[in-house]
């Protein structure tokens, strides 16, 4: 069932369109990443949901009852903030009681649903500390036990994992997604970081210039993406322009580069042979590197291969990074795996190959 | 070379400090010293011998208490009424964006620029005009005009540091405008607040400018009785007055320094993050 309900919502600021004409709902206990980057609608997006702003068209809904009148004190929205916004003066017990405090709670049950909050969030012990003795991240799951206190019917997470550092990052990501799962929160999680999104989310939409362009599961954004705004922000990649040709096989068709390489690719949906132009998209994990050269270009078991020269070489551990220059001086960065194999040395020369179903193909943009 | 003219220009500059201090203290010493004369006549610096006279005799005049009086119930509401519209003001200033912020920003600050003889002169026009001719209302209005921009600022100082989100975490954790106001932005702002507030006594006590042109002859501040004193009647009954005028603003100082620390108080406000 759907907890949260946005339906055709558009937030203008003067002549600039911050959201526009968003749709989309959240499931209960479902994780829904709102991905973009700055400047998307996101932070916007957010606001709306939890009354800060008011949007100019459309309609949000918690649990089927139209919130758009609403002031943010009459939602039932729990936020936690990117900057933790964890009030200075009271301490650790004070500020998770504070949402409960407000909100009606029997008084006498207040410390209990505190210190079950705090042990939730693994900080029991630390209630008579004030914010400025805590560390980022205890700081973060105060923050969390704060906003979860209230029992919230949607949870929205600004940029959560933002403000520390790499390897803490992951670690409090691990745990965030499991007190969210614990308690079943219904949670939107608003930030521009690929990792963050695809990790925390059960699903993700992705938003470019206040539109929902995308929504799916975190593989299918990453593996079929709708557009090449959302290839290119979801991980990386190499781009070819150009247009198709032959069917060379059902589903298969040749595709002629602007640098005129013929590779195979799949045939997009609903084409028409008309003259529209496309751009396919190889993942650079996606490109097999054999280490001797085969003579120019050719086509064969549905395979496309090309011969380049190996220009870099990076091993960056687990993964070894790879820029080749194949014909035309066009430059194509690939990645491998490190098993323990002999890597290949810097002008080697290399034919790189890569199935139809590698190639992810979307309309040119204009 | 070079180092000869740093040397010289460093001895300057401790030349420089040097006088300045003496300038700044000797005077007040010499007050002191002077208010605790036992000559019954205004002789030479210093006194032979030393007695409390002045204090006695200060505390024994009524024209000088009536002063006092009026002095400290003009400083309290003064500095009161000053902080409350001060605060309004400088939240206004700090919380919301539209046109002309900066404007009236300036604006709210002018009496810090503008001489306090135009002031006062201003506001002895002004209240004529509508017919107030007694005393205290119109002091009342001089001072609340000249140590409002000291509350504004001070106050300003508080909220800068508080962050926004504070307050909107507040709310969306069910407080409303009012509560989140008393419960998250008062307390984080008081020290800027009471900081004005001791401010505006200080500057309330001890002005004469404006105060001159808006005593009535049954209203007039201390430091207004003073110098119509000095010019009719000298004696060092002023400089006990003085001093203990003196009192007054380095006690309220003091206290400034107990409870909050003035070095937190100059500066942004005490919590940042």
């Amino acid at each position: 069932m759907a907890v949260l309900e946005i339906s055709n919502v558009t937030k203008r600021f003067g002549t600039l369109t911050a959201v526009d004409k968003a749709s989309f709902y959240v499931d209960s206990a479902q994780i829904l990443s709102l991905l973009g980057p700055s400047g998307c609608g996101k932070t916007t997006m957010l606001r709306l949901i939890s009354g800060f702003e008011r949007p100019d068209e459309g309609s949000i809904r918690i649990l089927d009852q139209d919130i758009k009148g609403e002031r943010p004190y009459e939602r039932n929205v729990g936020l936690l903030f990117q900057d933790y916004a964890l009030f200075p003066h009271m301490t650790v017990q004070q500020n998770v009681a504070y949402g409960l405090k407000h909100r009606g709670y029997d008084k006498q049950k207040i410390p209990v649903r505190v210190s079950e909050m705090l042990e939730l969030v693994k900080l029991s012990g630390l209630e008579k500390r004030r914010p400025a003795q805590l560390s980022g991240g205890q700081q973060q799951r105060v923050a969390l036990a704060r906003a979860l206190a209230i029992s919230p019917a949607v949870v929205l997470l600004d940029e959560p994992l933002s403000a520390l550092d790499a390897k803490l990052r992951q670690q409090l990501r691990i745990e965030l997604k499991e007190i969210l799962n614990s308690v079943g929160a219904t949670t939107i999680v608003v930030t521009h970081d690929q990792e963050e999104a695809m990790s925390l989310g059960d699903v993700v939409i992705v938003m470019d210039q206040g539109k929902v362009i995308q929504q799916g599961l975190p593989t299918e954004i990453y593996a079929d993406p709708k557009t090449k705004f959302v290839a290119e922000f979801i991980g990386r990649s190499n781009w070819f322009s150009g247009r198709l040709r032959n069917l060379v096989a059902p589903g298969v068709r040749e595709f002629e580069t602007a640098e005129r390489i013929t590779v195979l690719v799949p045939e997009p949906d609903g084409y028409g042979a008309d003259d529209t132009d496309f751009e396919i998209c190889i993942r650079p994990e996606r490109i097999h590197i054999q280490r001797q050269a085969v003579e120019a270009v050719t086509l064969s078991e549905n395979v496309s291969r090309i011969t380049g020269t190996i220009r870099d070489i990076a091993h960056l551990g687990a993964e070894i990074h790879l820029v080749i220059e194949i014909h035309g001086g066009r430059r194509i960065t690939a990645t491998e795996q490190y098993l323990g194999q002999t890597l290949e040395q810097a002008g080697e020369e290399v034919t790189i190959t890569f199935r139809p179903e590698d190639c992810i193909i979307v309309p040119a943009e204009s | 070379m070079k180092r000869y003219v740093d040397d010289i220009g460093f001895g300057f500059v401790i030349m420089v400090i040097g006088l300045s201090l003496v300038f700044l203290v000797m005077p007040i010493v010499v007050a002191v010293m002077m208010s605790f004369d036992g000559r019954a006549y205004l002789g030479m610096f210093p006194p032979p011998n030393y007695s409390i006279q002045w204090y006695q005799k200060f505390f024994s005049d009524a024209y000088y208490l009536h002063g006092l009086k009026i002095s400290l119930i003009l400083a309290l509401i003064a500095g009161i009424v000053s902080t409350a519209s001060g605060v309004s003001a400088a939240i206004v200033l700090d919380r919301y964006e539209f046109r002309g912020k900066k404007a009236l920003e300036t604006f709210f600050l002018s009496p810090l620029v503008v001489p306090a003889v135009v002031i006062g002169f201003a506001l002895l026009l002004f209240f004529a005009l509508f017919g107030v001719f007694s005393g205290l209302p119109r002091l009342l209005g001089g001072h609340i005009i000249i140590t409002f921009p000291y509350t504004v600022r001070t106050t300003l100082a508080g909220l800068v540091g508080i962050k926004k989100s504070l307050t909107e975490a507040a709310l969306s954790l069910g407080a409303n405008e009012r509560q989140a106001f008393w419960d998250i932005t008062f307390p984080l702002a008081r020290t800027g607040m009471v900081a004005g507030l001791i401010f505006a006594f200080a500057f309330s006590m001890d002005d004469v400018a404006v105060s001159m042109f808006l005593t009535s002859p049954q209203v007039y501040t201390l430091p207004v009785a003073m110098v119509s004193m000095m010019r009719t009647n000298f004696d060092l009954t002023i400089a006990a007055g003085a001093v203990l005028l003196m009192v007054f603003t380095v006690a309220a100082i003091f206290i400034l320094d107990r409870i909050f620390g003035l070095d937190r108080l100059i500066g942004q406000g005490i919590f940042k993050s």
